[in-house]
């Protein structure tokens, strides 16, 4: 074995509390040793992910204190390959971000890597635990950095919308510690697994009152409508690689948490429906908002958040085809909004109000980024033969497999939706005259080289689906087979 | 390697040079491109054989390409326009913007639609289909003038057709477990009545978004008349003929198969029907060549569209005969306005006129796809409407003839005014410097205005290859009794009756032509235009004598009631009604951070009151 899943936690923290003292001796670690770190631990997740998928999950026990007593972590296929997601985008955020806004000072530039640091070492917390509260302190790790960075431009703007991400946030929490005391009230006991296996000694009462407030709570950082509220603000406030690193990152991990909850932890029939008609609520809600916004980030938020009404109604289903699909639109998505923020970010860079109108006629001046743009937006419509297409398809069907017409033509429907506003801002970037106070900045070489990277995967999935599929089958089975999960957990040594 | 997967790959890589190569050099792009669309094609009909296939897996769905003799047919369309109208663009857009756009763009439409004839599953059929939107948008919207209003409305309706298609081919899957279009024709006349309905009627919708019908047919004036008319002759020669090549599939293997076909059939005859009367009196009432051809392709699909709803024998191959013509003669003619708008820099009939002795051999294109479309003898365009006002009496539709007849005729208002307002009437100074047309965009224009005489004068050469289209769709072998059914066509296949008489017809006309010329050569005497005296008065020389503007104005009085419901102004109703919707959709989100609260805690208490529901 090369490494184990404690290191995804342990090496991630210590280098965030590293990095002031580092500073302080060389300024420039503050901005590489993050790299180094997420680089490190990224080759290390793809190990890991190779050796479960070839061995079945790693359950990391911590301190030697065995389930259910002890704090477990499990990298199993499913786990891992988002954990593997997300380091892989947040080094492409550190990689976009190592040079962004050159007149950084070293104060904000250590915050800002700080932060990123934490982010994503509370993401990854959050989707390797397998102990409910430890998932409630991930998420708080997350939260709170998130909420720093959010409000990174001192700002009355940023500090509104970071003011509101705190407002739902610290509800957010109230929430998931009811839900958790009343479970642990009702069963005494943490472990998800253990949870898992005696779900049925609790009454109903209890069950449907937990599983509501598991649902506010994550729900609240998974973007599902309507406690949805900060999300727009914080992605228009928050700088360009923030907004990815929040689509990308810490939307996934909140989804994975109220997935792993409904799907493992409780047994409730109702919750699938409830999934689905969640999901459409989001989505529909989502992606109409998003056709008459003004500023360009708070489209993406909206799409993004559209997007994940997607995932949830694929969740929904809870068919196997269904969590394929689910997990196909994440890893899209993810790599699709991550490129269009990106992009988007040097599009509008000199606007300060970041509205669409100021990105008119930037292709002229910025021929590679508005070319990369404008794949993303026709990625994530899911035109083929870009990667969005096939999520797509599998979204659809999945619903067909289990005859939810209704679906296939809202989901169908609100696309077209989705299609008329980026195209809105594609053709604007190409055909409008460009607003004569905007000065278009060049990127630089290695936020184009990750925008570059990430076109180039949109265009491999695209054209040969199966460099991913294999991989998406295998992490969806394993949600799937719940009895499993708790075998492996509780026999763990 | 197999020669399918060639073709393709010679497509996309050719595509990929071309809009790189445009960086070393103009010339050098300019032959890329022709090579990579006439490669290709060359390939296509030297290597492929009939029933060659090649498949391919992705994500545990096999794609599935294989060519047999339906997809051949229209294969001769989409390469021989294809293949014309790329040697006329390399003329046509000399010297302008971003060719390295225009010719990827061109390229992947051309391998689009031959991937969409040689698919044999829905996957594969629909990502090319997706590549055809996207390539023919970004055509579209190639000028930058309109991009937001005709460039979204465009993809908008493309979008529409091609979800509704998408929602129809997983509805195959999870009946058929397969995406073949082979299972879905296989396992259709066994399916629940509900699936036998909603099927076609969504896959019709995706195909009548492309074939312009009526009501689906708005995006297409605007469309046409915004790409490059180099693109626009294949737009719609080529690319609109994809929604009839699915129509026809969808028709003869699908919906005639059950009992409530029948119903399919008047509606979709109807329709298209409807779709020509709308088109030709819109065409009519345009003053721009690109605008009045536009609806002229819209009408003309509408009769394509009724010959092949009509479904039988005779109205099939009336129905392709006139797809493969229209091809022809609109693919010609939009090549006509592209020339006459690089030599005069406009195509406005009221600005533009006299050109016939500048640009005779654009004139002598224009005049034979006019008489083609028409439907004038010698040309092709005869023999196909012929054969669709027969089938269309011999099956019954007495009602429908008149429309058809009504919009045909009505078709000659806007054949004439199209000649006669570039080509016929007064020379004005204006225009003195024109010059024909380079020879690169001339010689295509008269290789296709031969194409359609040969086939007026043996159509046998074309109804062959349609017949055995059809019979690779599992139809009757028409093709036998067909000279029976048929009072044109006459028992060798290759001749139509009439056509001696007018050979004769003909042979005075040439002998009256050039006895008076030869007569009166010694006596002739040249005249200027101005050389007249009108009601006595001698005109003056910057006075106007011929008319461009307000053509048949007591026309439009007695069809206006007609004209003013708009199916495009209901549209627009409908976009700003969702738009509406949409700000208030909007504005749930107020930007207020105690409302947000309120929501969560809404959220939460509505949770709790129908909490039960969970554990249903």
């Amino acid at each position: 074995m090369v490494g184990s899943p404690v290191l995804f936690i342990a090496i991630p923290l210590l280098a965030a509390f590293l990095i002031p003292l580092l500073g302080m001796i060389w300024k420039e670690s503050v901005r590489i040793v993050p790299g180094l770190v997420l680089a490190y631990l990224l080759v290390l997740s793809v190990s890991l992910l190779q050796h479960v998928l070839a061995f079945g999950p790693i359950i990391e026990i911590i301190a030697g204190w065995k389930p259910p007593i002890g704090i477990n972590l499990v990298f199993s296929p499913f786990s891992g390959f988002l954990v593997t997601l997300m380091l892989f985008l947040g080094l492409l955020v550190w990689a976009y971000s190592y040079r962004f806004k050159r007149n950084v000072e070293y104060e904000p530039a250590l915050k800002y890597f700080l932060m990123l640091m934490m982010l994503i070492t509370g993401s990854v917390g959050m989707t390797l635990t397998g102990d409910i509260f430890n998932m409630f302190v991930f998420i708080e790790i997350t939260s709170i950095s998130a909420y720093g960075l959010t409000s990174y431009y001192k700002e009355r703007n940023s500090a509104e919308a970071s003011f509101k991400y705190i407002l739902l946030g610290s509800l957010a929490s109230t929430f998931l510690l009811l839900a958790i005391m009343i479970i642990y009230s009702q069963l005494g006991t943490l472990n998800m697994a253990d949870i898992a296996t005696k779900m049925h000694l609790m009454k109903p009462g209890y069950k449907v009152a937990s599983l509501i407030f598991f649902i506010t709570a994550l729900g609240i950082e998974a973007e599902i409508f309507p406690l949805n509220g900060w999300a727009p603000d914080a992605y228009a406030e928050a700088p360009g690689p923030v907004g990815a690193a929040f689509a990308g990152i810490v939307v996934k991990a909140a989804v994975y948490a109220v997935i792993r909850v409904i799907y493992t932890l409780f047994d409730l029939p109702g919750a699938y429906q409830f999934l689905i008609v969640i999901g459409i609520i989001t989505m529909v809600i989502a992606e109409t908002a998003a056709i008459r916004q003004e500023k360009l980030k708070r489209m993406l938020a909206y799409s993004s958040i559209g997007q994940m009404g997607l995932v949830l109604i694929a969740f929904g289903f809870g068919t196997k085809e269904g969590i394929y699909a689910a997990l196909f639109i994440m890893f899209n998505h993810a790599i699709i909004k991550s490129l269009l923020f990106f992009s988007g970010s040097y599009l509008a860079y000199n606007s300060t109000e970041k509205n669409i109108a100021d990105v008119s006629g930037m292709a002229k001046h910025l021929p590679l980024t508005s070319l990369l743009f404008a794949l993303g937006a026709f990625a994530i419509i899911g035109l083929p033969p870009f990667a969005g297409f096939w999520s797509k398809l599998a979204v659809l069907t999945a619903a067909a497999d289990s005859s939810l017409w209704l679906i296939i033509a809202l989901v169908l429907a609100v696309s077209v939706v989705e299609l008329v506003y980026y195209l809105r801002v594609v053709n604007r970037v190409y055909f409008f005259k460009k607003e004569e106070d905007m000065e278009p900045q060049k990127p630089t070489v290695n936020a184009m080289i990750v925008m570059l990277i990430l076109g180039a995967i949109i265009l491999l999935v695209g054209f040969y689906p199966d460099s991913v599929t294999g991989l998406l089958h295998k992490a969806s089975s394993d949600l799937m087979d719940k009895s499993q999960y708790i075998q492996h957990v509780l026999s763990a040594r | 390697m197999n020669p399918v997967l060639n073709i393709f790959i010679l497509f996309l890589g050719g595509a990929i040079l071309t809009y790189f190569a445009g960086r070393i050099n103009k010339v050098l792009q300019s032959l890329l491109f022709l090579a990579s669309v006439l490669v290709p094609a060359f390939l296509f009909y030297t290597q492929l054989s009939i029933g060659q296939s090649a498949t391919f897996s992705v994500d545990g769905i096999t794609l599935n390409w294989s060519l047999n003799y339906f997809g051949w047919l229209f294969s001769l369309i989409v390469l021989g326009l294809g293949a014309m109208a790329a040697i006329y663009a390399v003329s046509y857009m000399k010297g302008k913007q971003r060719l390295g756009t225009f010719y990827f763009n061109f390229i992947l439409s051309i391998m689009s639609m031959t991937g969409i004839l040689l698919s044999q599953d829905l996957i594969s059929f629909f990502i090319f289909w997706e590549i055809m939107t996207w390539s023919s948008y970004l055509m579209t919207i190639y000028n930058g003038n309109k991009v937001q209003s005709i460039g979204i409305k465009y993809f908008v309706f493309s979008a529409i057709g091609a979800y509704a298609m998408l929602m129809a081919i997983v509805m195959v899957h999870s009946i058929t477990g397969s995406f073949l279009i082979k299972d879905l024709i296989n396992a259709y006349p066994t399916m629940q009545l509900g699936m036998q309905i909603w099927i076609p009627v969504l896959l019709l919708t995706g195909f009548a978004v492309k074939a312009a019908m009526m009501p689906l047919h708005v995006w297409a004036p605007g469309a046409y008349s915004n790409s490059p008319m180099a693109y626009t002759s294949v737009f719609s020669g080529a690319l609109s003929k994809m929604g009839v090549y699915g129509m026809t599939i969808v028709f003869v293997t699908l919906i005639n198969k059950i009992p409530q076909g029948i119903w399919f059939r008047e509606v979709i005859a109807w329709m298209g029907g409807i779709t020509a009367v709308i088109g030709t009196l819109w065409a009519i009432k345009q003053d721009d060549a690109k605008k009045l051809l536009a609806y002229s392709s819209v009408a003309q699909l509408g009769y394509i569209i009724t010959g092949i709803a009509i479904g039988t024998e005779l109205a099939l191959l009336a129905g392709l005969f006139l797809a493969v013509m229209h091809a022809l003669f609109k693919g010609t003619l939009f090549m006509v306005v592209g020339a006459v708008e690089k030599q005069t820099g406009t195509t406005n009939f009221t600005e533009v006129s006299g050109l016939i002795r500048k640009m005779p051999w654009t004139f002598f294109a224009a005049l034979l796809s006019i008489i083609a479309l028409a439907g004038i003898p010698p040309l092709g365009g005869f023999v196909g409407k012929w054969m669709l006002y027969e089938s269309l009496i011999t099956s019954n539709h007495y009602l429908l003839v008149i429309v058809i007849f009504f919009s045909s005729t009505a078709a000659f208002l806007y054949c004439y005014k199209f000649l006669f307002g570039f080509f016929l009437g007064q020379e004005e100074k204006e225009w003195s410097h024109v010059k024909e047309a380079p020879a690169a965009m001339v010689v295509p224009m008269v290789i296709l205005s031969l194409l359609m005489f040969v086939l007026g004068t043996f159509p046998g050469i074309l109804l062959s290859p349609i017949n055995n289209g059809l019979q690779a769709l599992g139809y009757t072998d028409s093709y036998k009794n067909l000279w029976e059914t048929s009072v044109i066509l006459n028992g060798w296949g290759n001749h139509v009756v009439l056509q001696p008489i007018l050979y004769y017809i003909i042979a005075i006309f040439l002998f009256f032509v050039v006895f008076l010329t030869l007569k009166g050569y010694k006596n002739t005497r040249y005249v200027t235009t101005k050389d007249i005296s009108s009601s006595g008065e001698i005109p003056k020389e910057d006075e106007n004598l011929t008319f461009s503007e307000n053509f048949y104005q007591p026309f439009f009085r007695a069809v206006e009631p007609v004209m003013r419901r708009q199916i495009d102004k209901f549209y627009k109703n409908l976009g700003e009604g969702l738009e509406a919707l949409f700000e208030f959709m909007r504005r749930i989100y107020t930007g207020n951070g105690q409302t947000y609260a309120i929501y969560v805690i809404a959220f939460v208490v509505i949770m709790l009151l129908f909490g039960n529901y969970l554990l249903k």
